[in-house]
C-alpha cells in the first residue's frame, strides 16, 4: 500500500461522486470514480485500487453482479451503497463478497470509520492474519481455542467456540446470517437463523460485560454480525 | 329463411294411419246403422271422424280421414250400393258438397290446432328467456354469466352440448364455456348456434348440438334471444367494471393530490431548514468556533434524519398500496430491534425519557427486521410529537399470552376521543388540526399494514395519564416455533 491509500468509488450519481470525492481528497486519500459497472471494472483492473465503494443501484450492471465478477480475481475490500429500496441487495452483495455496507443517507464519519477498518483488515489478511484477536478485555487465541476474558478463561462448548472463532477470524466485517450459518453449522443450515440467534445470546452472556447492550459482538439490523476489535 | 316444406314423418304417417282405421271404424258402424240413417244423416255423421282426426293428429290425417271418408259414403252408403258409380244427381252434388266441407272443417281445425301449438311453444320460449333474463340480472361477472347461460340453456334445449365462446379482444381474452365439462368436445358440427352481437360488434357465439336433428326454426329463434340476452349481460357487467374502475382512478387520484399536498408541506419544512442554516453557514456571519455554529449543524444533520424518515415512510405508504409490501420473516430478538431502532432515533428522543422493558429473554419472534424497525420508529416518533417535552416514553414487551408476543408503546401525550382511535391509523387521519403537528399521516397507517402482514394486530387506548400504542405479533413461522431454543 503506498502512502495514500487509492479508494476507486462506483456510483452513478454525480452528487454522490462529487461529494464523496472531495471528502476523500481532503482526507487525503487518492479517489477514482466511474459511473457504471462496466468502468468500474475495467478501472479496478487497471489502477489496483486499495478498496472499491460500489453503489447497488448502476445504470448498466447489477451491484451485486458487480461484485462477484470483482471476487473472481481481487481480494481488494469492497463496501456496498444501499438506499432503502435496496436494502435486500445488500444481504446478496455481502454474501457474494463485499466486506462492509452503508446505507444511503450516510454520515461521513460513517463512511471513514468503514474505510478505516476495511483497510486494516485487508492488511491483517495479507499478513495470513493474527492468531490471537483482542477486544477490550477478551482475548482469543484462535490457535490454541482458549478464550479469557480479563485473564480468567472462558469456558464455551464447542459450537460456541466455533461460532466466536469465525466472527473473530474476520473481525471488523459484517458477517451476514447466512455467510455464519452456512461456515459454522453447514450449508444445510443456510436458513435457521435461530440458531444463530440463540447461540449468539449464549456467547453474549459470557463475554460482554453488559449482554443487553453488546460492545463485542454486534448485531447488523436485518443482515448479521460483526466482531468489534481493538485497533 | 324460406319456408321448407316438410316431409312427412313417422309421426304423420302414424296420425295418418289412425285417422283411416278411426274412419274405417266408423263406416262399420254406420253400416250396421244403415237401415234407420237416411244418407244425409250418414255423410254429417262422417263429420264426426274427419273432425277428431284433424283435432288430434293434424291437418294431413283430417284430409285423409274426409278423402276416406268420401270413398266410403259413395260405395256404402249411396246408391247403387258397393260401386263408386253415382246415378241421381243430387247425390253427385250431396257428395261434393260433403268432400268440401270435410276438407274444409279439416283445414279450419288444423290451422286452429298448429295455432295452439305454436302458442303454447311460444309461452313455453317466453317463460325460459324470462328466466334467463331475471337469472342473468344481478351477475357482473363475466363467468358467472357465461355458466348461468351454458346451464340453462343446456336444459332449455335438453342439449347433449353446450359451447358459448367468446372473442378475444382488448382487455379480455379468449374465453370458451362448455357443458357439460366432462365430456369430450363433440367432433360433429353444431346442431345450431348463433351469433353473440354486442353493441360494437361480435361478441362471441353460442352453439348446441342436439339429439334431434335438425332444429326447428322455434328453436332457432330462441337460442337467438338468448344470445341477445348473454350479450346485454356481458356488456351490462363491463360497463359496472368500467365504472368500477373510474371510481376507484378517482379515490386514488384523490388519494394522490392528498399526499402531494401533504408531502410537498412535510419536505418544505426541513428543507428550509436545512437551505436556512447552510446558506448564513457559508455567508460567514455565523463565528467559526462559536455555539450558532454547531447549533445548526445540528439542526441540518436533524432535519436530514428527518426527511429520510419522511421518504421512507413515503415509500412503504406505496408499496403497502401497491400490494408489495411482503415481510421477509425470520427469527428475530425483540430487543436488537428495539435497540436499533433506539440508537437510530437518538436525536429525535433527547427532549423526551425513555423507559424499555423488552427482556432479551424473550421468545425469538418471527419477523422482517426492517419493516419492524419501522413500526417502532413510527410509534415511537408518533409519540414524540404529541407528547410535550420532558415526559415519559415507554416501551415495553410481554409473552404472557400463548403463541403471541404483545408490544406496548405509550406516552404521557393527550388521550385520544374514544370514537377517533381506530380511524387514527387511517391515511391521513389526524385528530389534530394538520398545521400544528408535523407529519404526514402516514406513519400510523403504515404501522397497521406491517403488523397486519406479520399475522398480528394493532391498536391504540387510553391510558390514564396517555395513551398507548399495542401491537400483538405471531410466535409462529409457518405454523411452526423455531427449530432450536
Amino acid at each position: 500500500m503506498s502512502q495514500q491509500p487509492h479508494v476507486l468509488v462506483i456510483d452513478d450519481e454525480p452528487q454522490i461522486l462529487r461529494a464523496v470525492r472531495t471528502i476523500l481528497t481532503a482526507k487525503h486519500f487518492r479517489v477514482s470514480v466511474a459511473a457504471r459497472g462496466e468502468e468500474g471494472l475495467t478501472l479496478a483492473a487497471a489502477e489496483q485500487p486499495d478498496l472499491i465503494i460500489l453503489d447497488l443501484t448502476l445504470p448498466d450492471l447489477d451491484g451485486i453482479e458487480v461484485c462477484r465478477r470483482l471476487r473472481e480475481w481481487t481480494q481488494v475490500p469492497i463496501i456496498v451503497l444501499s438506499v432503502r429500496d435496496t436494502e435486500r441487495d445488500k444481504v446478496a452483495a455481502l454474501d457474494r463478497g463485499a466486506d462492509d455496507y452503508l446505507t444511503k443517507p450516510f454520515g461521513i464519519e460513517e463512511l471513514l470509520a468503514r474505510i478505516r477498518v476495511a483497510l486494516r483488515h485487508s492488511a491483517q489478511s495479507k499478513a495470513s492474519g493474527p492468531a490471537v484477536v483482542r477486544s477490550g478485555s477478551l482475548e482469543i487465541d484462535l490457535a490454541e481455542y482458549r478464550v479469557t476474558r480479563s485473564g480468567v478463561e472462558v469456558r464455551l462448548t464447542a459450537t460456541e467456540f466455533k461460532l466466536l472463532a469465525h466472527l473473530a477470524a474476520h473481525a471488523g466485517r459484517v458477517l451476514t446470517h447466512h455467510a455464519i450459518l452456512t461456515e459454522v453449522w453447514g450449508p444445510e443450515y443456510a436458513e435457521h437463523v435461530e440458531y444463530l440467534r440463540v447461540y449468539m445470546r449464549q456467547l453474549r452472556k459470557k463475554l460482554e460485560a453488559d449482554p443487553e447492550h453488546p460492545e463485542i459482538l454486534t448485531t447488523e439490523p436485518g443482515i448479521g454480525y460483526r466482531f468489534i476489535t481493538d485497533a | 329463411m324460406p319456408r321448407r316444406v316438410r316431409l312427412p314423418s313417422t309421426e304423420q304417417a302414424a296420425g295418418l294411419t289412425a285417422a283411416l282405421i278411426l274412419t274405417a271404424a266408423a263406416t262399420a258402424a254406420l253400416y250396421f246403422l244403415r237401415d234407420w240413417l237416411e244418407t244425409e244423416t250418414v255423410a254429417l255423421l262422417y263429420l264426426l271422424p274427419v273432425g277428431f282426426s284433424t283435432a288430434l293428429w293434424g291437418l294431413w290425417p283430417g284430409i285423409g280421414s274426409a278423402i276416406l271418408a268420401f270413398f266410403a259414403l259413395n260405395y256404402f252408403f249411396v246408391p247403387p250400393f258397393f260401386t263408386l258409380t253415382v246415378i241421381q244427381p243430387k247425390d253427385l252434388v250431396a257428395l261434393a258438397v260433403f268432400l268440401v266441407v270435410a276438407v274444409v272443417i279439416s283445414q279450419l281445425l288444423g290451422r286452429a290446432r298448429a295455432n295452439m301449438a305454436s302458442a303454447q311453444s311460444r309461452e313455453r320460449e317466453a317463460v325460459a328467456v324470462s328466466e334467463l333474463a331475471a337469472a342473468l340480472v344481478g351477475l357482473r361477472d363475466q363467468d358467472q354469466i357465461l355458466r348461468s347461460v351454458g346451464e340453462k340453456s343446456f336444459v332449455a334445449f335438453r342439449a347433449q352440448c353446450t359451447l358459448i365462446t367468446l372473442r378475444n379482444e382488448p382487455g379480455r381474452q379468449a374465453v370458451a364455456f362448455r357443458l357439460p365439462a366432462s365430456a369430450p368436445m363433440p367432433t360433429t358440427r353444431p346442431t345450431i348456434s348463433a351469433p353473440i352481437q354486442g353493441m360494437h360488434g361480435l361478441l362471441g357465439e353460442i352453439s348446441l348440438w342436439l339429439p334431434h336433428e335438425p332444429a326447428g326454426e322455434a328453436q332457432a329463434r330462441m337460442l337467438r334471444t338468448y344470445a341477445t340476452q348473454t350479450a346485454l349481460a356481458l356488456e351490462r357487467a363491463a360497463l359496472a367494471q368500467a365504472e368500477t374502475r373510474a371510481r376507484i382512478l378517482e379515490q386514488s387520484d384523490a388519494l394522490k393530490s392528498a399526499i402531494l399536498s401533504s408531502v410537498s408541506h412535510e419536505l418544505r419544512t426541513p428543507l428550509a431548514t436545512i437551505k436556512a442554516s447552510v446558506s448564513s453557514l457559508r455567508s460567514g456571519e455565523v463565528d467559526w468556533e462559536s455555539e450558532a455554529r454547531l447549533d445548526l449543524l445540528a439542526a441540518v444533520e436533524e432535519e436530514t434524519d428527518l426527511l429520510n424518515h419522511l421518504v421512507g415512510n413515503l415509500l412503504d405508504s406505496s408499496r403497502l398500496e401497491a400490494g408489495s409490501l411482503r415481510p421477509q420473516r425470520s427469527w428475530n430478538v425483540l430487543a436488537e430491534i428495539v435497540r436499533s431502532v433506539i440508537v437510530r432515533m437518538k436525536t429525535a428522543l433527547r427532549r423526551n425519557s425513555l423507559a424499555v422493558d423488552v427482556s432479551e429473554d424473550l421468545p425469538l419472534v418471527p419477523v422482517d427486521f426492517v419493516q419492524l424497525e419501522q413500526v417502532f420508529a413510527n410509534l415511537i416518533s408518533n409519540s414524540v410529537k404529541y407528547s410535550p417535552p420532558g415526559t415519559l416514553i415507554t416501551i415495553r414487551a410481554t409473552a404472557d399470552e400463548p403463541g403471541r408476543l404483545r408490544v406496548e408503546v405509550g406516552n404521557e401525550g393527550p388521550q385520544v376521543r374514544e370514537e377517533d382511535l381506530e380511524r387514527i391509523f387511517d391515511r391521513f387521519y389526524r385528530v389534530t388540526a394538520a398545521d400544528r403537528v408535523m407529519g404526514t399521516g402516514l406513519g400510523l397507517s403504515i404501522c397497521k399494514g406491517i403488523v397486519e402482514a406479520h399475522g398480528g394486530r394493532i391498536w391504540a387506548q387510553n391510558v390514564p395519564g396517555g395513551l398507548v400504542f399495542v401491537f400483538t405479533l405471531p410466535l409462529v413461522l409457518d405454523g411452526a416455533a423455531p427449530l432450536a431454543g
